[in-house]
């Protein structure tokens, strides 16, 4: 506005003429009409400001909408994180009472165990020791009925004390600490069937030991698997009385093979241990290895009913496993993995049979 | 064998058991002179000349001690541990005598100073052989502390 004053003034100052004057007015107005564009330029730029504000209000407004959204996440997350980390608290908690309870049950166990072995077994000696003291001292006054019927009482009392101890050997198994060590099995194997000789007393027996790799396994409880298989072995090829046997069979013939051996399966070895005995129907072959199983009259074969209870046992701690196959009449075979271990030594020469009876 | 020295001390609280192993005692001619202690505390007042027995001396103790491990009132454990921290009865040979193998019996025994752990068999010609083996060893085979060097001088020491 400051050439329109500039005009007005200069027209007044110096007395300028018409035509100046209409001259002076249209430029007037042109700058007028030039200020009015300006001004619109400028007003459609503050509209276009304003729009853009408002276009950043909006999304602003949409930022903040999100950041609150956001934010509503997290709280649900962190209500959501607090609900899992009870959960696990709850777990551990769960997890807690369930090792006390493990732990009081064991010790229940052991200390049922300590009773049966100490308050079983002491008057289990009694009834042992005064039939045996009336046999002797009152024997010869007391018919052969009454003498049959103490020696029943003597046998009675043996069997229950065997089965007694038997049963807290297989207690003592959950709790024994696995003592792993590489172990030359044969060794192992040898003096088994040193203590199995009064067994197979008077009976022709043939061996054949393969030489087995040696393995990474506790030896007391390897030798324990060996003993009870291969008792197991020479009861089931026991010859029979009552000739209900088969031809070809240990029990027709007299002739007893006992085989222990191993094959590679899997990266690892497997050991077996058969016989030509008796053997048995595969359609009970789950009932084996449990404890008190038995497959056969107490009359035809003693045994407790824990013996191969007791290996499979022995063979779970090692990590391995153990099964059985059998048919009846022409004996059984039971294979075994020790593979809690790696094997210390692959010298495996195959099933080279070696007699030693 | 001196008729008049005592050879054994058996401490059992169980009537059978006691017959059982004296039966077998006698049986095998290897101790006339018994003495039985129904409980531990009997057989601490024994062993330590008191109560009942104050006339006893620690110049006579007896050659064996056959100790059962559950008796009343006192149980075998503490028996065998206060006769083995004792210099006046230390010498005296201890051989624990019971149904139990359980390990920690084994142990806690051994570290009390137990001379030998048996446990009695269930079968009793095992158990008559076991005891005549026990019995033959303690009172025959093995040398004894002589007599006042061992637990008579430990008791003038006290």
């Amino acid at each position: 506005m400051t050439s329109v004053d500039a005009g007005t003034i200069a027209a007044v100052k110096f007395g300028v003429s018409a035509e100046d004057h209409a001259k002076a007015t249209l430029n007037i107005l042109e700058d007028f009409s030039e200020d009015k564009a300006r001004m619109e330029e400028t007003q459609h730029a503050i509209f276009n400001i304003l729009r853009d504000f408002s276009d950043e209000k909006i999304w602003l407004e949409s930022t903040q909408r999100a950041t609150l959204n956001l934010l509503e996440d997290f709280d649900e997350e962190r209500t959501k994180a607090e609900g899992v980390s009870r959960e696990l608290q709850e777990s551990v908690e769960l997890l807690r009472v369930a090792k006390e309870a493990a732990e009081i049950s064991n010790r229940e166990l052991e200390s049922f165990s300590y009773s049966v072995s100490h308050d079983l077994r002491a008057p289990l000696r009694h009834i042992s020791g005064f039939s045996k003291m009336l046999a002797e001292e009152f024997g010869a006054t007391l018919d052969p009925g009454a003498q049959h019927y103490l020696e029943r009482i003597q046998t009675g009392t043996q069997k229950m004390g065997l089965l007694v101890d038997e049963l807290l050997n297989l207690a003592r198994l959950g709790r024994h600490a696995l003592r792993l060590q590489p172990t030359r099995l044969n060794p192992i194997i040898a003096e088994v069937v040193a203590i199995l000789q009064p067994e197979s007393e008077g009976r022709q027996v043939e061996w054949l030991i393969a030489d087995l790799p040696a393995v990474d396994c506790d030896p007391v409880l390897v030798k324990q698997v060996f003993q009870n298989l291969l008792a197991n072995a020479l009861k089931f090829t026991r010859p029979r009385a009552d000739g209900n046997t088969q031809k070809g069979t240990a029990a027709s013939t007299s002739r007893t093979v006992i085989e222990v051996g191993h094959k590679e399966e899997g990266g690892q070895p497997v050991f077996l241990v058969r016989d030509n005995g008796i053997g048995f129907n595969m359609k009970y072959v789950d009932k084996l290895f449990g404890v008190f199983q038995r497959l056969h009259r107490a009359e035809d074969f003693e045994g407790t009913g824990i013996g191969l209870a007791t290996v499979q046992r022995i063979v779970q701690k090692h990590g391995g496993r153990v099964w059985a196959e059998g048919e009846l009449d022409k004996g059984a075979a039971f294979y075994f993995t020790l593979s809690a271990g790696k094997q210390a030594d692959v010298k495996s020469s195959g099933a080279t049979a070696g007699g030693q009876s | 064998m001196n008729s008049g020295e005592l050879e054994i001390l058996l401490v059992e609280d169980n009537r059978d058991d006691m017959d059982l192993a004296l039966h077998a005692l006698k049986r095998e001619k290897l101790a006339n002179n018994i003495v039985v202690a129904r409980d531990g505390e009997e057989a601490l007042d024994f062993l330590f000349c008191r109560g009942a027995f104050t006339h006893r001396s620690f110049d006579h103790p007896p050659k064996l001690v056959l100790l059962d491990l559950k008796l009343p009132k006192v149980d075998g454990m503490e028996v065998l541990k206060q006769v083995k921290s004792d210099p006046r009865t230390k010498t005296i040979p201890v051989v624990i005598m019971t149904s139990s193998k359980e390990e920690r019996d084994l142990v806690s025994g051994y570290n009390l100073g137990a001379n030998s752990y048996i446990q009695k068999p269930v079968d009793f010609d095992q158990f008559r052989e076991t005891v005549k083996r026990v019995g033959l060893y303690w009172l025959v085979i093995n040398q004894p502390v002589p007599l006042g060097t061992g637990a008579k001088a430990a008791a003038q020491r006290a």
